[in-house]
């Protein structure tokens, strides 16, 4: 399987905090890798560096290498914009723009222009909700406020728009830590369903969570990459300690 | 406020005598004027006003009085709606005084003083809020803005004095003068209410505009600014209406002074509508204490009117 990210030897500080160590981490293609930790371990650090969030934050400095497709993402002469056009995400709360559904899903593609008139449009709106699942819940009312709909709809909603502007790789925040179970499975559904056409990175702290949705899982702990490997392998024959802690609910 | 009604309304109505009554010394100052161009009705002299509202005796002789009370009777003397209350400028005689060379003055002043508040603070706003770096210098600034918001407005009328007049020797009682002081004196509060307009929109909506690729300036009059702007509107209306209620920084500038042509251009000398009323309440005729209060009550009306804009606006971006 190859590599759609490779982390290599990845630092991240804070200002003088450092919060991310010597981390070097593989992520295939079209599979999904689990990010699991407690709180404060890195994962989401690691997470906002795949797509250079983190550059938005004072006073965050960076070492080592992150390759996309065998490209530095922190070369100098890097589009930062241009990669986040390949790199989308989804956060921990659903946050859809102050506009109507129509809106939030036709916004990436009105910035980055990936049509040529309405009609091409629409259908970039229908098939994205389509493949978000939510075109049926929503068809009747593309042009009312977003902010009307349900958390988990809400939270489909930003996956639509996410994947509206043709991304390789989703990297999700926690994405069903704010909603109900019901809403959080039809997400770990979606999630599967997206992996066929996405490389698809989730942080979770829901071990039940890592487990039925990825394939590849990392464990971090205090910024340190303890183990990664195989979802299953992981689970059932953890080589580290302090994997076995916390998937043994010692601590977390 | 009560009392300002009640004494200001009248100050909408004045007192009219038939031309064919023939009593020139109830007329105003002017009327022979008025008499040249066949009018029927003449306005009366400030003293007959009186009388005839409110049955204030002045000046008036026991023979006038008489000869009022009589056209009375003959329906030789009325009351109608006072347009030269709102169509003439400043008069040294009350029934003949109006508050239109104040209104234009209020308004050519407070163009300047738009054109230069908005753009210089939203700009400064959106640099300090969204581009700045924060270090000492930056803290510095963002203190010393602070600061200015809460200084009292007559600083500003001084400073106007010694830049826009001594220093740049711009003609004094104009409306460039005038609209270039009350900016400053609003410029603060603008950057102070936009900042906080900014700073309220959620980050999580920046860091999903920015995770679709947009670019920052994009982010920034996409998402940030339409959602900011209720907010900022509200801020620079509310400091403009404060702007046009202003009348220490302009008697520091010397706008103070009797002008009873309306302005036609930025520079020719200019008076608003507070430092009339504000000279107006200095005179101890009765007629111009009515003005005084009507006029008090058209700049409370023109302050209703820009509050209520600015409700309206922010009603309209928040639907």
């Amino acid at each position: 399987m190859p590599l759609k990210i490779d982390v290599k030897d990845l630092n991240l500080f804070y200002g003088d905090k450092q919060a991310l160590f010597n981390v070097s981490l593989g992520f295939p293609e079209f599979q999904t890798t689990a990010l699991m930790g407690p709180s404060g371990c890195g994962k989401s650090s690691l997470l906002r560096c795949l797509n250079r969030l983190n550059d938005i934050i004072p006073n965050v400095h960076i070492q080592g290498k992150v390759l996309l497709d065998k490209e530095d993402i922190y070369a100098p002469s890097l589009d930062v914009v241009e990669l986040r056009t390949h790199v989308g995400m989804v956060f921990q709360k659903p946050n859809p723009f102050p506009h109507s559904i129509y809106e939030n899903v036709a916004y990436g593609p009105r910035i980055h222009t990936l049509f040529k008139d309405k009609t091409e449009l629409d259908e970039i709106v229908e098939k994205n909700l389509a493949r978000a699942g939510l075109w049926d819940e929503v068809k009747d009312r593309l042009h009312q406020p977003a902010t009307r709909l349900s958390g988990g709809q809400q939270q489909r909603l930003c996956i639509a728009r996410a994947i509206a502007v043709n991304p390789e790789v989703i990297l999700m925040d926690e994405p069903c830590s704010a909603l109900d179970p019901i809403a959080t499975a039809r997400v770990e559904e979606l999630i599967d369903e997206l992996r066929e056409r996405f490389t698809i990175v989730i942080v979770t702290h829901n071990l039940q969570q890592a487990a039925r949705v990825s394939q590849q899982t990392a464990f971090f702990h205090s910024g340190h990459l303890v183990e990664a490997g195989e979802t299953g392998a992981l689970f059932t024959m953890p080589q580290d300690e302090r994997t076995q802690g916390y998937i043994t609910g010692r601590y977390g | 406020m009560g009392k300002i009604v009640y004494t200001g309304y009248p100050a909408f109505f004045r007192t009219e005598v038939a031309a064919q009554a023939e009593r020139p010394d109830l007329l105003n100052v002017h009327a022979r004027y008025f008499l040249k161009e066949n009018k029927k009705w003449i306005t009366a002299s400030d003293d007959v006003d009186m009388y005839y509202k409110h049955e204030v005796v002045g000046n008036l002789t026991p023979h006038q009085i008489q000869a009022i009370d009589s056209l009375k009777n003959q329906g030789q003397i009325r009351l109608v709606f006072n347009t030269g209350f709102f169509t003439h400028s400043d008069s040294r005689e009350p029934e003949l005084a109006g508050i239109w060379g104040g209104l234009i003055g209020s308004l050519l002043t407070l163009f300047v003083t738009f054109c230069t508040a908005f753009p210089i603070g939203i700009g400064t706003a959106l640099y300090l809020e969204e581009f700045a770096p924060k270090n000492r210098f930056t803290n510095w600034v963002e203190a010393n803005i602070n600061n200015l918001a809460a200084v009292p407005s007559i600083l500003f009328g001084l400073l106007g004095l010694v830049f826009f007049i001594h220093f740049l020797g711009l003609p004094r009682p104009s409306a460039l003068v005038g609209g270039l002081t009350l900016g400053l004196m609003s410029l603060p509060v603008i950057v102070v209410a936009t900042r906080a307009a900014l700073s309220s929109v959620p980050p999580t909506l920046k860091e999903a505009a920015l995770g679709l690729g947009a670019t920052p300036l994009q982010v920034l009059f996409h998402h940030v600014v339409p959602m900011a702007m209720p907010g900022i509107m509200t801020g620079v209306i509310l400091s403009l209406a404060r702007a046009l209620g202003e009348t220490a920084p302009l008697l520091m500038i010397g706008m103070v002074a009797f002008i009873a042509t309306p302005p036609s251009t930025f520079l020719d000398p200019t008076t608003v509508l507070p430092v009339q009323i504000f000279n107006w309440s200095r005179s101890s005729e009765m007629g111009f204490v009515e003005n005084t209060s009507g006029a008090i009550l058209v700049l409370l009306i023109v302050l209703a009117i820009l509050n209520g804009i600015a409700i309206f606006i922010r009603k309209k971006f928040e639907s």
